[in-house]
């Protein structure tokens, strides 16, 4: 890929971004975070304006009660907030349940750490923290010496190899959202696609991890 | 690679492997019905659990292992007669699992083939049975499905429901399904999933 | 057969439908342990056979080896199926505080190990910090909204309610049409129900369209 297609999709990325309602953008980062196996960074700038923008919509609400505006405009302000709250909840709500899923993995590596916000940092920790004391009293503290640990199974262990990590190799729906090009999928050249703007693949998410994050592709 | 955690792997270990013993082994008796000490001897055959006899062989190369009948020229001969007919539960709930551990154990690349093939000629019949029966009532066919073709089916026939539900315009909240079960007789005219 | 006991465990979190839990079987679970600790009083008197031999224990492959390299991965196994079970189930419990609430029924109580009910608490109030930290109660909006309003009619009695800016009272059999997030909770716990979803329901059942 020569450099000034890398520019060329960048910029188109970026015009696609401007383009789009911090809403729409939510709404993308909802969908690619509910169908990619790890846990993606945490957008806190499109959080907090999304959230300011709620407040908007329920203050201008409030308006509306008080100066007697018509009751179908209303409901359709309502259903406009109660969309957006839906979606930011769901948002939140599907990292915690990653985060729960892969707490130890996430607790023990400083990238996957830095990817979610201060409070799910906390979460994260005191999560880890819970199971691990969980798992301890019921099960690990009446096991014999050397078979006691919550990460490896025994002393001979040379690395942690119990820890649940996701699958990065698994198969993802997704649609690239300009041209990308010709794409290696594998480490060795092997398997090459040419992904053309708005198409729909079937790929191994470890390959196309690296677009899904610079958002040239978006996961479905 | 399957997680430390993973119900289906651990249950899938847990089939039984004939092995060989290329040495003895002592205060193992338990393995062997026929030990007279407690030990087994070298060039005994067992039936090992397949975590143990794995260990066995990669840790130590204690013992040598027979490949599974399930995996011997008459299964093969049987699956290329007719995929779907096989009851493949019978022989092993975990066929591909096993088959895909076991291959690494035995020097025989073409058990890999043969799932292969096994595994997309019942594929077809499994995703067209799964869109055309109904919720009510279990096509005679699933029980001789292993776990991951049940599976399969049961989420091909899951997402054509929900979409049949889609298009007809279903319900949107949802009780907890947790508690609905105990309460169910409490309250009769309360909804219950379709 | 070793880890025989261990693996009945799995095989009834198995059978069990996704998302329920069964009794914790605690005669089984004791079991079990009291095996592993077996298996290691196993490892340890072959090994200390080999010591007492003067044999290099790092290097020696006799019969004793063999038969401590058993007794090594039986006790593994056994670890990895007690770890399963309780790993698995706490991820059903916790699932819970989704599902169900803060407060889990008696029916479920019964089920649950102690160390179980600690779990639960502990997990449940780690939500609730990142919650009130946040500033959003993440336990209402489960599903995606349709109208703002529904009409409901309430199940149990509930009494004096407050939403948003007023209070209604919910007495049992009473028919509202309330905000649709004010209800969620209710729903969910089942004290409530959505007459849409009740006449759907009818209709199905008077169709038999599924």
């Amino acid at each position: 890929m020569s450099s000034w297609e890398d520019d060329d999709s960048a910029a188109a990325a970026a015009a696609a971004a401007a383009a789009s309602t911090d809403v729409e953008l939510l709404k993308r980062a909802w969908r690619n975070e509910k169908a990619s196996p790890e846990i993606l960074r945490f957008d806190s700038p499109l959080v907090s304006r999304v959230r300011e923008q709620i407040q908007l919509l329920e203050e201008t609400l409030d308006d509306f009660g008080e100066s007697g505006v018509d009751d179908l405009v209303v409901s359709l302000y309502q259903m406009d907030l109660d969309r957006t709250l839906f979606l930011l909840r769901s948002y939140l709500r599907l990292r915690l349940q990653k985060i729960e899923k892969y707490m130890m993995h996430i607790s023990k590596s400083e990238d996957l750490l830095s990817r979610l916000s201060q409070q799910e940092q906390r979460f994260a920790k005191s999560c880890t923290e819970m199971m691990e004391k969980h798992l301890e009293q019921s099960v690990l503290s009446k096991l014999p010496y050397g078979y006691d640990s919550v990460t490896r199974q025994s002393l001979s262990s040379t690395e942690d190899d119990m820890v649940p990590e996701p699958q990065l190799d698994t198969f993802v729906f997704c649609k690239t959202k300009s041209d990308v090009g010709a794409f290696q999928l594998d480490d060795i050249g092997e398997e090459v696609v040419d992904l053309v703007a708005d198409d729909l693949y079937v790929l191994r998410y470890k390959s196309i991890k690296g677009l899904v994050e610079s958002g040239q592709i978006d996961l479905i | 690679m399957p997680g430390y955690y993973d119900i289906d792997d651990i249950l899938m270990e847990e089939e039984p492997i004939s092995v060989v013993f290329q040495v003895s082994a002592n205060g193992v008796g338990l393995l062997d019905p026929g030990a007279e000490r407690n030990s087994v001897e070298k060039g005994a055959k067992v039936d090992l659990p397949f975590w143990l006899a794995h260990g066995l062989l990669s840790l130590e190369q204690a013992v040598s292992i027979n490949v599974p009948p399930c995996f011997t020229q008459k299964t093969r001969k049987e699956i290329q007669a007719d995929a779907a007919c096989v009851d493949l539960r019978i022989r092993c709930p975990y066929f591909y699992e096993l088959g895909c551990k076991i291959v690494p154990l035995v020097n025989d690349r073409s058990i890999g083939l043969f799932l292969r093939y096994a595994f997309t000629s019942r594929y077809k019949e499994i995703l067209s049975k799964s869109h055309s029966s109904s919720m009510m009532t279990v096509p005679k066919f699933v029980p001789r499905l292993t776990k991951e073709e049940a599976q399969v089916f049961e989420s091909a026939r899951d997402s054509m429901t929900a979409f049949k539900k889609w298009r007809a315009g279903g319900v949107r909240l949802q009780k907890a399904s947790i508690l609905g079960r105990k309460r169910k007789t409490k309250l009769p005219d309360g909804p219950s999933a379709p | 057969m070793y880890g025989r006991r261990a693996s009945q465990l799995l095989k009834e979190v198995d059978s069990c439908e996704a998302g329920q839990l069964v009794p914790f079987n605690s005669d089984v679970f004791d079991q079990v342990i009291r095996e592993c600790n077996e298996h290691n009083t196993q490892f340890q008197s072959l090994i200390r056979k080999m010591v007492e031999q003067n044999l290099d224990i790092e290097t020696t492959r006799n019969d004793d080896h063999y038969g401590a390299a058993v007794h090594h991965l039986s006790l593994l196994r056994n670890k990895r199926c007690l770890m399963a079970y309780m790993y698995n189930r706490a991820e059903v419990i916790q699932s819970f505080r989704w599902k169900i609430g803060p407060v889990l029924p008696h029916e479920i109580q019964e089920k649950l190990h102690f160390s179980e009910k600690e779990y639960f608490k502990n997990h449940s109030a780690a939500i609730k910090s990142y919650m009130s930290e946040m500033d959003i109660d993440l336990t209402v909006d489960m599903v995606p909204p349709k109208d703002p309003y529904i009409q409901v009619r309430v199940l149990e009695d509930i009494g004096e309610v407050s939403l948003g800016d007023h209070s209604i009272s919910l007495t049992k059999n009473s028919l509202h049409f309330l905000r649709r997030t004010d209800t969620e909770q209710f729903i969910s716990q089942f004290w409530i129900s959505d007459m849409e979803l009740v006449r759907k329901h009818n209709q199905a059942d008077s169709k038999q369209e599924w």
